[in-house]
């Protein structure tokens, strides 16, 4: 889902930055204020496996492949959406910079799609569903799902705020793959999340959701 | 319940790992956007699965002509290759950029932190 830059008119694409320094200020002021020490190593340990499986393309059906996002991994396992929005900037730009995985002039817009709505669809998607299931798989499926979906969705409506894709058919074809790979997203968070759970109870921020 | 230190092995092992296995088993197919971007262009069919390289081409140009967004830039490891090397090439320039990413957040993180 990384726009390239061609893709997007110079000036939306300023403005998709400012936006996206806006929630990056907000996620160093929550790294600031809520990340422990203890949990610099679960972030580090987020941002390299997020940056490696991004790197992971799985084939799905119409010639198309997919990966993972991460965000609403990292959102829940931290405990907060801008969790998301810190790990996935710095997975972006390293993306964008050194491997030309995203253009420069957009990455604002690749910010807000993969950090900011994936993180904060997958976080409170995952709180919303929590009390249903009673368990953290479950909701950790949905919230994969449905912050990777959305986030194509909003880039199908940039695209068409671009004047690159028309709007409906950007919508069909967008959210038709991302149905798809949303599956792959899902079912990584949750596996993922069973994984750190279960190594390490005490690091996860919402314990209440942890069998132990 | 797993030591301190054996769940920051573990986990930049398990990252390190999927780095090093990501060339070999990732699907050279169009992302979503991508196949979309085709699909909408006509280089392919949006539920075909051909990619037309010579319409994939003049896509990409009128693309740039509609938004006007010229910018262009030569990253170091375009597509995570590293010139002259082939599939060993990727791994280690995915190798690089996990190490990279672990390193900057473990750094961002401690500065971010740091109490007066």
């Amino acid at each position: 889902m990384h726009i390239p830059d061609a893709f997007i008119p110079l000036p939306q694409a300023g403005v998709y930055w400012i936006i996206a320094l806006i929630f990056i200020a907000l996620a160093l002021r929550w790294a600031r204020k809520e990340l422990s020490e203890e949990k610099i190593p679960l972030v580090a340990i987020l941002a390299a496996g997020i940056f490696a499986i991004q790197a992971v393309n799985i084939p799905i059906p119409w010639g198309t492949s997919g990966h993972m996002m991460g965000a609403a991994l990292a959102a829940i396992v931290l405990g907060s959406p801008f969790a998301a929005v810190f790990i996935l900037t710095l997975v972006l730009i390293v993306q964008g910079v050194l491997f030309g995985d995203g253009g420069l002039t957009v990455m604002g817009a690749n910010i807000i799609n993969m950090g900011v709505i994936g993180g904060f669809v997958g976080y409170y998607s995952y709180r919303g569903f929590y009390p249903i299931f009673k368990s953290p798989y479950a909701p950790a499926f949905i919230a994969g799902w449905l912050s990777l979906f959305i986030a194509a969705l909003a880039c199908a409506v940039e695209m068409a705020l671009a004047g690159t894709f028309p709007l409906g058919l950007g919508l069909f074809s967008m959210g038709l793959y991302h149905a798809v790979i949303g599956i792959i997203e899902g079912g990584i968070t949750a596996s993922a999340i069973y994984l750190i759970a279960t190594a390490r109870p005490d690091i996860m921020a919402n314990t209440e959701g942890v069998p132990v | 319940m797993i030591g301190k230190k054996t769940f920051l092995v573990a986990g930049i092992a398990i990252a390190l790992i999927i780095a090093a296995m990501a060339p070999f088993i990732a699907s050279s197919n169009p992302d979503g956007l991508e196949s979309a971007f085709f699909g909408i262009f006509g280089a392919k069919e949006l539920e075909g699965s051909t990619l037309d390289e010579e319409m994939a081409g003049a896509a990409e140009e009128e693309v740039t002509a509609i938004t006007g967004n010229e910018f262009s830039f030569n990253s170091p490891f375009p597509d995570y290759s590293i010139g002259g090397l082939a599939k060993s090439g990727e791994t280690a320039a995915v190798i690089i950029g996990t190490l990279l990413v672990l390193g900057i957040a473990l750094g961002l993180s401690r500065i971010v932190t740091r109490k007066e």
